[in-house]
C-alpha cells in the first residue's frame, strides 16, 4: 500500500494501480474518461482526465515527509496538467482535480469533441446509458464557441458485419473497439483509416468484424457510434427493466443481464430486447461472446411448444397436462427400467426433481444420463479441480496454463479470453492438441500428438516430471504404482521442456476437453492430467487446478448430483422401458443415438420439435431460462442464480415442476412449490451444496474496478452485479490433510486403419436453441468437414466437393474444406452443423463418396 | 322597496348577453393555447415528423405514452431520419393533458390540438393509436410510407423546417 493525495486528502491505495481506477473506488473522485478502459491498456488520447499532478517532498536525509505551515504534505507540483489514466500511483503522488484550471480543460475537451459529434440523441440507441452525455451534462460548458453548422456530416449506416453498424459522425476517436478487438480479443479486424478529421473505423478482414466477441464493442464505445444490429431503435435505455441472469450455453457460466421491455408485437408480453454483460470479476468480468449476446431469440421463437403433445395413431397431436401426467404416471409405475436423459440447459433444480422422480420409480444413479456424453471425470474434478478463489485476473507471470485436447475458443470463449488476458500478463501457455486452434498463437509450448493420443501425450510429461526428479509425491496415494507404469513409458522428448515449465510454475491451470478422445479415453485424461497437477503440487491452493470444458451450462451440475456421461452411454446401448429426455437432442445430433427409437415409451420435455420429440410418446413443453428462476453450476463449480425474465409462452412449466408433479402423483411426496425450495433440499441433501442457498447465491459484494453504477461512463454499458456473484464449492485437496489420488492410465492408442473422424465443437451450431436466432445464421457455416490436403488428394477430392461420409451404419452429406491444419489421416467434423446426426465420438470412417462436385471457380 | 331593487338585479341580468352556452348545440371557442387532444403532425410532403425517440414517453407523469420505434429504409420511409415510431399510442384516460409531450418532443412533431371532446364507452377505446392521432396527408403531400431515392435522407433528425 501506498499514500497518495487526492484534493488535498492523504488515502492509502495499493501500489502499482491505475490512478483512475483506485481514485474512484477509494476516493470516490470520478475523474472523467473517454479512451481509457479499466480493462485495457491506457493511451491517454482523449485528454478528458487531465488533473494537477505533483509529488509530496522528501526530506532528502531521512526521508520524511515536509510539512508546510498548516501541517500537511508540501508538493511540488508539475508545470503543466497530466493525463491521469497513464498514471500508476506511487507513494507521495498527488492530484487535484477541483481546481479552476482542471474545470477549464475538461470544459473544453468536451467541447472539442461535441464539435463533430451530431447531438442526434433522441434517437441514439445509447441515449440515456452514454458516457458521451453523462460527462457533457456533468463537465461540459453548456455554450459552444464553434458554429453548429460546421459540424462534420459523415455516414451513419455502415454495417461492419451483419451484428454491428457504426455511426462514423458520433464516433469519437478513442480507438476502444479497436484496442478490445486487438489487445483483449486478439482479432486483429478493426482498424483506424485516414488521419485528423478524416480518421475513422474500418474493418480490415473478411467477413467484416471477423470477432465472436463484437458484441462487446457496443458495450465499451463511449458514444453510441457502435449498435448491435439485434437491438437497434428496439427500445430507450431507461425503459428496460434489467432482469441478472446466466448464460445458457456455455460451461464458464458468463454473468448476463437480460434488457426487457414490454412488446406491443409480442402480444404485449414482456420479452427480452437485449443481453447485456453484468459484471463478475470472478468468472467473466464485463464480457460475454457473441453467442450469449444474441442467442437469445429461441426464448420466444414463435416455433416454441405451448401444449403437452401425445402420440395417437403413430402421430403427435395436442392434448392437456392432465392427460399427459395421466398417460405418463401409469407407465412409470409399471415400468420394468427407467432411464434419463439430461440435456445441458438444465438447472440443479430440473436436475434434483428428475433424479428423486427416477430414483423414486425404481431407477438407479447408473440410469441418470447427461447430454452431450462426451466428458467423464466428475471424481477427478472432486479432488483437484481449480480451487476456491482463484481467479484468472490474478495470475499472470509464474502461471503457466495447459490446453489439453479443446479448442478453447470455440468452446468456452470467456475463458479463452481471460486465458489470454492472462497471457498478455505473463503466464505460460502450454498447448496440447491434435490441430493448430487460435491458442496456439499466444502458447510457448504448442505440442501436437496424434488423435487418440492424447493420454500418452500427458504421459509423456508425468513420465519427465518424475524422470527429471520434480515430483512432490508426499499427497499422491498409489505413488508407487504410478511410477512402476511409468517405467514403460517412453517419454517423448519434445515435451521436456513443458513438463519442466509445469514443475516449475508457482501455479498451474489445466484447461481438458475431450477433443478426438473417446469418452473412456477421456476418463482416462482426466486422471492423467490430475496425476500432473497432483505430482507437481498445483493443487488445492487458489489459482491451481484443473478446469474441465464442459460441453454445457450445467454439466457440472448434472455431474455434482449424480448424472453421468457414462450412464448415457449405457441408455444409448441398452434403452430402458421408459425413458425420459429432458431438454436435449439426441436423436438429432449424434449418430449413436438412433438406438432410442426403441424404448419402449419416451417422455420428452422440449421447447421445441426436434428429431427426439419425433420418437417421443408424449411431449412436454419446457420454459426456457429466461422463464424461471434457477441455478447453473460453471465449469469452476460456481454456483449461480438466474432469475425470471419473462412471461411464460404458451403452458409450457419448467422442468422441476413438471417431475416434481409426476412424483408427488407416484409416491404423495410433497411437491415443492418453488425452484428455492427445491434448492432448499438440494443443500441438505448434497454435501458439496449446503452452502447454495438462494440467499447466500444472491449475495453482491463491491468489486474493483467499479464498473457499472449510476455514472456509466467508466466502463461503457456494462452493469452492476445486483444478482449475485454466486458460491463456488471446494475441492477436497484445499484441505491440506487430504491425501489424492494417482492412477496409472494407459495410452493405448485404438488398432483401427483407416481415416480417422474426429467430431469437434463450433461456438455457433445449428444446436436446437442457437439455431432459432436469426441473426446468427450468416455465422453459423455450412455442414463441413476438414480434410487434410494429402487425404484430399488421394480421395481425389478438392476444395467444395460435397461428400457422403460412411460411419459405423449412418450417412452424413458435408461439405470438403480441406485445411492444411489438419493432420494426415484425420477427418474434423464440426459437430451440430447438419440436419442429420454426426458422430459425438471419433470413429473410423467407412466409405467416402463424392456426391457433388465443387463449383468452378469464378473466371473458369 | 327590497322586493323592487331584486327584481331590478333579475331584469338588469335578464336584459345583457346571455353568459352560458347551449352546449353540444353551440360551442365555445377554446383559447389558441388550449391543451385538448394530441395530434401527431406531418410535413408538408406528407412524412410524419415523429421519429420514435419516446421522450415524450419519458416526459409523462401520467405514463400514458407507449412508443415502439423501427429503422426507416429508402424503400419504406416513415420520416426524414434513421427512425420512425412504428407504434404509437395514448391512453386518454391517463393522460392529464399537461403537455409536457408537447415540450419534450425533439420535432415538434406532438401538438396539444383543441379537441376536447373524448368519449368511451370501453376503456379499451380511450388508447389511442397511431391512426387515430396521426393528421390527415397535407394537400399535395402523400401518405407515408414514402419510397425515396438513396441518400436523399441522410440526416438523423431533420432540421427543424420542412425538408426541401
Amino acid at each position: 500500500m501506498v499514500t497518495i493525495y487526492i484534493d488535498g486528502v492523504g488515502y492509502e491505495v495499493p501500489a502499482g494501480t491505475n490512478l483512475v481506477d483506485v481514485a474512484k473506488f477509494y476516493a470516490d473522485n470520478d475523474i472523467p474518461v473517454f479512451c481509457y478502459h479499466p480493462k485495457m491498456a491506457p493511451v491517454g488520447m482523449c485528454r478528458m482526465c487531465l488533473v494537477e499532478m505533483g509529488s509530496v517532498e522528501k526530506d532528502k536525509e531521512s526521508g520524511t515527509v515536509l510539512l508546510d505551515e498548516q501541517g500537511s504534505p508540501k508538493i511540488r507540483w508539475m508545470p503543466k496538467m497530466q493525463t491521469a489514466c497513464t498514471q500508476t500511483v506511487y507513494d507521495g503522488l498527488a492530484i487535484r482535480t477541483n481546481t479552476q484550471q482542471v474545470t477549464e480543460a475538461r470544459e473544453d475537451i468536451v467541447e472539442f469533441l461535441l464539435t463533430s459529434h451530431p447531438l442526434d440523441c433522441p434517437i441514439c440507441d445509447k441515449g440515456g446509458e452514454c458516457p458521451l452525455q453523462n460527462l457533457t451534462m456533468r463537465h461540459g460548458p453548456g455554450v459552444s464557441v464553434f458554429y453548429f453548422e460546421d459540424k462534420m456530416h459523415l455516414a451513419k449506416h455502415v454495417p461492419l458485419g451483419e451484428l454491428i453498424y457504426l455511426d462514423r459522425e458520433r464516433c469519437i476517436q478513442c480507438a476502444r473497439c479497436i484496442r478490445f478487438s486487438d489487445e483483449l480479443a486478439g482479432d486483429d479486424v478493426l482498424a483506424f483509416h485516414e488521419r485528423g478529421r478524416a480518421l475513422q473505423i474500418v474493418t480490415v478482414s473478411d467477413p467484416p468484424f471477423d470477432s465472436k466477441f463484437s458484441g462487446n464493442t457496443t458495450d465499451i464505445c463511449p458514444v453510441g457510434a457502435l449498435t448491435t444490429a439485434d437491438f437497434r431503435f428496439g427500445a430507450r435505455p431507461w425503459e428496460l427493466k434489467e432482469v441478472p441472469s446466466i448464460d445458457p450455453y456455455g460451461p464458464e457460466g458468463a454473468n448476463i443481464s437480460l434488457s426487457t421491455r414490454l412488446d406491443r408485437d409480442s402480444g404485449g408480453g414482456i420479452i427480452i430486447k437485449r443481453v447485456m454483460p453484468r459484471q463478475n470479476e470472478h468468472v467473466n468480468e464485463i464480457w460475454i461472446s457473441d453467442k450469449t449476446r444474441f442467442g437469445h431469440h429461441h426464448t420466444r421463437h414463435i416455433d416454441r411448444l405451448v401444449t403437452p403433445l401425445h402420440r395417437e395413431k403413430n402421430t403427435l397431436i395436442e392434448t392437456t397436462w392432465d392427460k399427459a401426467f395421466k398417460q405418463i404416471i401409469d407407465k412409470l409405475k409399471g415400468a420394468t427400467s427407467v432411464g434419463a436423459i439430461a440435456g445441458p440447459g438444465l438447472s440443479n433444480e430440473d436436475l434434483w426433481e428428475l433424479r428423486q422422480l427416477v430414483l423414486a420409480v425404481g431407477g438407479s444413479e447408473k440410469s441418470l444420463g447427461i447430454w452431450p456424453a462426451t466428458m467423464s471425470g466428475g471424481e477427478v474434478v472432486k479432488q483437484v479441480g481449480i480451487a476456491k478463489g482463484s481467479n484468472f485476473n490474478t495470475m499472470g507471470k509464474g502461471t503457466v496454463i495447459v490446453l489439453v485436447a479443446t479448442d478453447l475458443e470455440e468452446e468456452a470463449p470467456i475463458w479463452w479470453l481471460r486465458a489470454k488476458a492472462a497471457r498478455d500478463r505473463g503466464a505460460t501457455v502450454v498447448v496440447l492438441n491434435g490441430r493448430p486452434t487460435k491458442m496456439d498463437r499466444y502458447a510457448k509450448f504448442s505440442l501436437r500428438h496424434e488423435y487418440g493420443d492424447a493420454v500418452g501425450a500427458i504421459n509423456s510429461l508425468t513420465a519427465h516430471i518424475v524422470n527429471g526428479n520434480h515430483h512432490k509425491a508426499d499427497r499422491a496415494e498409489g505413488f508407487a504404482e504410478l511410477q512402476k507404469a511409468l517405467k514403460k513409458v517412453k517419454a517423448d522428448d519434445r515435451y521436456a521442456a513443458a513438463a519442466e515449465a509445469i514443475a516449475g510454475a508457482d501455479n498451474v491451470v489445466v484447461f481438458c476437453g475431450a477433443e478426438g478422445v473417446t469418452l473412456a479415453q477421456h476418463a482416462e485424461l482426466m486422471q492423467a492430467c490430475a496425476n500432473v497437477l497432483i505430482l507437481t503440487g498445483h493443487v488445492g491452493r487458489t489459482n491451481n487446478g484443473l478446469i474441465p470444458v464442459w460441453p454445457g451450462a450445467n454439466t457440472q451440475g448434472a455431474i455434482d448430483l449424480g448424472y453421468t456421461a457414462e450412464a448415457t452411454a449405457e441408455l444409448l446401448q441398452n434403452p430402458p422401458a421408459v425413458l425420459i429426455v429432458a431438454g436435449c437432442n439426441p436423436v438429432g445430433e449424434d449418430i449413436a443415438a438412433a438406438n432410442l427409437r426403441n424404448a419402449d415409451f419416451v417422455i420428452v420435455t422440449s421447447q421445441f420439435d426436434t428429431a427426439t420429440t419425433a420418437i417421443a410418446d408424449v411431449v412436454l413443453p419446457q420454459q426456457s431460462f429466461a422463464e424461471r428462476e434457477g441455478t447453473f453450476t460453471s465449469g469452476e463449480r460456481r454456483v449461480q442464480r438466474f432469475y425470471a425474465a419473462q412471461g411464460v409462452i404458451g403452458e409450457s412449466f419448467p422442468d422441476w415442476k413438471i417431475f416434481a408433479q409426476v412424483r408427488h402423483a407416484i409416491d404423495k411426496s410433497t411437491a415443492k412449490v418453488s425452484a428455492g425450495a427445491v434448492m432448499a433440499e438440494i443443500t441438505k441433501s448434497v454435501a458439496a451444496y449446503s452452502a447454495m442457498g438462494y440467499k447466500n447465491l444472491a449475495q453482491v459484494e463491491r468489486q474493483f474496478p467499479d464498473v457499472g453504477g449510476t455514472d456509466q461512463y467508466y466502463g461503457g454499458t456494462a452493469y452492476q452485479n445486483t444478482g449475485g456473484i454466486g458460491v463456488q464449492w471446494p475441492v477436497s485437496a484445499e484441505n491440506a490433510e487430504a491425501k489424492l489420488n494417482v492412477v496409472p492410465v494407459s495410452s493405448e492408442k485404438s488398432k483401427a486403419k483407416g481415416l480417422l473422424v474426429v467430431p469437434t465443437t463450433l461456438l455457433y451450431d445449428r444446436g436446437m436453441l442457437f439455431v432459432r436466432s436469426e441473426i446468427m445464421s450468416l455465422r453459423i457455416p455450412p455442414a463441413h468437414a476438414n480434410f487434410s490436403p494429402a487425404d484430399a488428394q488421394k480421395l481425389k477430392l478438392q476444395d467444395g466437393d460435397m461428400v457422403e461420409i460412411n460411419l459405423e451404419g449412418a450417412s452424413l452429406t458435408v461439405q470438403i474444406i480441406v485445411n492444411e491444419t489438419i493432420p494426415a489421416g484425420v477427418i474434423t467434423l464440426p459437430k451440430c452443423l447438419s440436419d442429420q446426426p454426426g458422430p459425438f465420438a471419433p470413429m473410423v470412417a467407412g466409405s467416402i463418396e463424392k456426391v457433388a462436385q465443387a463449383l468452378a471457380a469464378t473466371g473458369d | 322597496m327590497g322586493l323592487i331593487n331584486g327584481l331590478m338585479t333579475t331584469i338588469k341580468h335578464v336584459l345583457q348577453e346571455k353568459a352560458t352556452f347551449q352546449y353540444p348545440e353551440v360551442e365555445r371557442p377554446v383559447r389558441e393555447r388550449y391543451k385538448g387532444r394530441h395530434a401527431l403532425k406531418r410535413y408538408d410532403n406528407g412524412m410524419e415528423k415523429c421519429i420514435g425517440c419516446a421522450l415524450c414517453a419519458a416526459a409523462c407523469p401520467a405514463d400514458a405514452i407507449w412508443v415502439e420505434a423501427a429503422e426507416n429504409t429508402d424503400d419504406e420511409r416513415y420520416s426524414p431520419g434513421e427512425r420512425y415510431a412504428k407504434t404509437y399510442e395514448i391512453n386518454m384516460l391517463r393522460c392529464i393533458f399537461c403537455g409536457y409531450c408537447e415540450d419534450a418532443c425533439p420535432t415538434e412533431a406532438i401538438v396539444l390540438e383543441h379537441e376536447y371532446k373524448l368519449s368511451f364507452t370501453d376503456r379499451r377505446d380511450s388508447i389511442y393509436t397511431k391512426d387515430m392521432l396521426i393528421d390527415p396527408v397535407p394537400p399535395g403531400g402523400q401518405d407515408t410510407p414514402h419510397q425515396v431515392e438513396p441518400h436523399s435522407y441522410d440526416r438523423p433528425i431533420p432540421d427543424m423546417e420542412n425538408p426541401k
